[in-house]
């Protein structure tokens, strides 16, 4: 496989009127941690589903892992690894379970399957909860579960969506901690979040809002393309509505 | 392909084991509802309340009278002869207070009358409130009379009427109960499993977790299904174990027929679990539908009113509900010993039903989620 991980080519998906994702194109290198910016509603859910193959863009192409989005999401579901927003495990199953049964869904023979789970267990420091119902761990072992079921079949890339959230700033930097380490082995990260000092973490990142792709670059470049003191600045400058001013607010 | 269809069956028992309360009611439930309805839905007519008002108080009289009490099926007492001494004219008040379902009044001369061979009349009124009680009863008295008259007179009809219920020689109600109530209960089992279980999926979002993985939607559906079908047939053997051991209801036919022609069964009823989940958003209204569609077929598959009884209209209606075909499969099998070729008629019906709901529902299903 050679080329960008992902590649996207005016995609755009309506739901009936409303256009969630206008035209957007973007491009993410092998290996690299991309930082999917936007408000609430900008329409990053959207075009993360896309991608993963869980929803069709009403038009425009797209590559994952160099894998057509259109026609071999067969293919890109091998591929990558995913945190949905909402904790999707099965709450009333151990971690142990569910990383099991998700291994059993990538095909992982019994062998391999037990040994990653020991890795990801010592990797993710998961080993004292392993064997505890999912649903009642604390959110922030909860994220790392579901991190460790994202990335159960070593997927190439992975696309994690506000895997942070409501989680401390400890539990966060471990989780960043981990995240550059997938990089280092050459995993693609393409992830959204809320909190700035993250997404000072990332290579490069993208502003989304209102489904439009309105600035990309690496944080640091783009703080002094925009003059703004920091990234949050510049980020609430760049989504502020036409003609709302600091007075109004 | 193996291992995805392996790990799916593997997730679904962790998560039945886990959740006791439900596994406990699926494994209870059937029994208590067995042994109740066993006993509550009896249609049988026993030992009727029959007030007697002898105003000939003969030997001729007492004897009627006494050949009445002999079987179970009446409890004669008399009315005009104990401290009760309840009048005839009281006779409305004690069917409305339900004291007595039935009242037999013998009349003055009844013993000379029937000496002198001249036509006697004896009188059998019944409570109607309860049709079904108040016709069988009658019927059981006018034959114990006819052979009491045709006894008393010394007359040999030409034309000996005898009688046999086969299959079923007590004439039990239970017997016709039991194989409805066991198809009752896996219909309604499957229905709610399957339709309730893929919603819970799509509510929850643990679907969509599923669906960013290599395994297809169908793979987990049979997954699931595969877990269903176990824990249907494992409730059917504990409510036929109960049915046959406690209420000694008869299984005379063949057990491996009635396995393969219940999975046969089992086709329409998770097809139609399946379109549920397709048309439903959440548990709750999977939950409202699955149970609608399991009373109507019930209502509408002979399970407690015989389908000959139902007007024609609502015949035809009952042409379409897969369930009875499989409760006459049921009863063939269980009391009559029935085999395939006794049964083919409600087999094809039942394999053309499955065929249909379930590639329909499996498309629908794999659309959905695609």
């Amino acid at each position: 496989m050679n080329g960008n991980a992902v590649e996207i080519d005016h995609l755009t998906r309506k739901f009936g009127t409303f256009t969630a994702v206008d035209n957007l194109s973007l491009s993410v290198g092998r290996g690299e941690i991309f930082g999917f910016l936007g408000a609430n509603g900008a329409g990053k859910t959207t075009a993360i589903r896309m991608l993963c193959g869980l929803l069709l863009p009403t038009s425009g192409t797209g590559t994952v892992g160099g894998f057509d989005i259109l026609r071999q999401s067969e293919r890109i579901k091998r591929t990558i690894g995913y945190m949905s927003q909402k904790f999707s495990l099965y709450p009333d199953l151990t971690g142990r379970e569910n990383l099991s049964f998700y291994g059993h869904t990538y095909s992982l023979d019994k062998s391999t399957l037990k040994a990653r789970i020991e890795e990801l267990a010592e990797l993710l420091s998961l080993s004292e909860f392993i064997d505890r119902i999912s649903g009642r761990l604390p959110l922030g072992w909860r994220q790392r579960l579901a991190l460790a079921v994202a990335v159960i079949h070593k997927p190439t890339i992975v696309f994690l969506d506000e895997p942070t959230a409501g989680v401390d700033p400890v539990f966060r930097r471990t989780f960043w901690k981990l995240l550059y380490d997938m990089a280092e082995t050459g995993t693609t990260v393409f992830v959204t979040t809320h909190y700035m000092d993250e997404a000072e973490y990332c290579g490069r990142i993208s502003i989304m809002h209102m489904g439009k792709l309105v600035e990309i670059g690496a944080p640091r470049e783009l703080v002094l393309k925009h003059r703004a003191s920091d990234l949050e600045d510049m980020f609430i400058n760049l989504i502020r509505p036409q003609g709302v001013t600091d007075a109004a607010n | 392909m193996w291992r995805q269809f392996v790990g799916v069956i593997r997730k679904e028992f962790t998560q039945a084991r886990r959740d006791r309360n439900t596994l406990r009611m699926l494994f209870v439930l059937p029994l208590v509802q067995i042994i109740v309805l066993g006993y509550a839905v009896n249609t049988d007519v026993k030992l009727l309340q029959v007030d007697v008002y002898d105003a000939d108080r003969s030997e001729a009289s007492r004897q009627l009278v006494t050949q009445l009490g002999a079987g179970d099926y009446f409890i004669p007492v008399d009315r005009a002869l104990n401290g009760s001494n309840v009048p005839l004219w009281r006779l409305e008040e004690r069917f409305r207070e339900g004291d007595a379902q039935m009242a037999l009044i013998i009349p003055r001369d009844f013993a000379r009358d029937l000496q002198l061979r001249r036509p006697v009349k004896i009188g059998w009124i019944t409570d109607g409130t309860d049709a079904n009680a108040g016709r069988t009863g009658t019927g059981y008295a006018s034959q114990i009379i006819q052979r009491f008259s045709n006894d008393a007179v010394g007359l040999h009809p030409n034309v000996e009427f005898r009688s046999q219920f086969m299959f079923n020689p007590e004439a039990e109600s239970v017997f016709f109960m039991v194989p409805g109530i066991v198809a009752t209960l896996l219909t309604m089992l499957t229905l709610m499993m399957t339709s309730m279980s893929i919603v819970r999926e799509r509510e929850m979002g643990t679907l969509e977790q599923v669906l960013v993985t290599p395994i297809s939607s169908v793979t987990l559906l049979f997954g699931k299904i595969v877990a269903f079908v176990i824990t249907a047939m494992l409730v059917m053997a504990i409510a036929l174990a109960a049915g046959v051991f406690w209420f000694d209801v008869p299984f005379v036919g063949s057990l491996p027929l009635m396995v393969v022609l219940t999975l046969l069964y089992l086709l329409s009823t998770l097809g139609l679990g399946m379109f549920i989940s397709t048309i439903t958003h959440t548990q709750q209204q999977a939950m409202f539908l699955a149970w609608f569609f399991s009373i109507f077929t019930m209502l509408t598959s002979g399970y407690l009113t015989p389908i000959a009884n139902m007007p024609v209209w609502l015949q035809y209606v009952t042409m379409v509900n897969p369930m009875r075909f499989y409760i006459e499969i049921v009863r063939g099998i269980m009391l009559k010993g029935s085999n395939l070729w006794d049964l083919y008629e409600n087999v094809v019906a039942l394999a053309i039903f499955g065929t249909l709901i379930f590639s329909f529902a499996l498309l629908r299903f794999h659309k959905r989620t695609t």
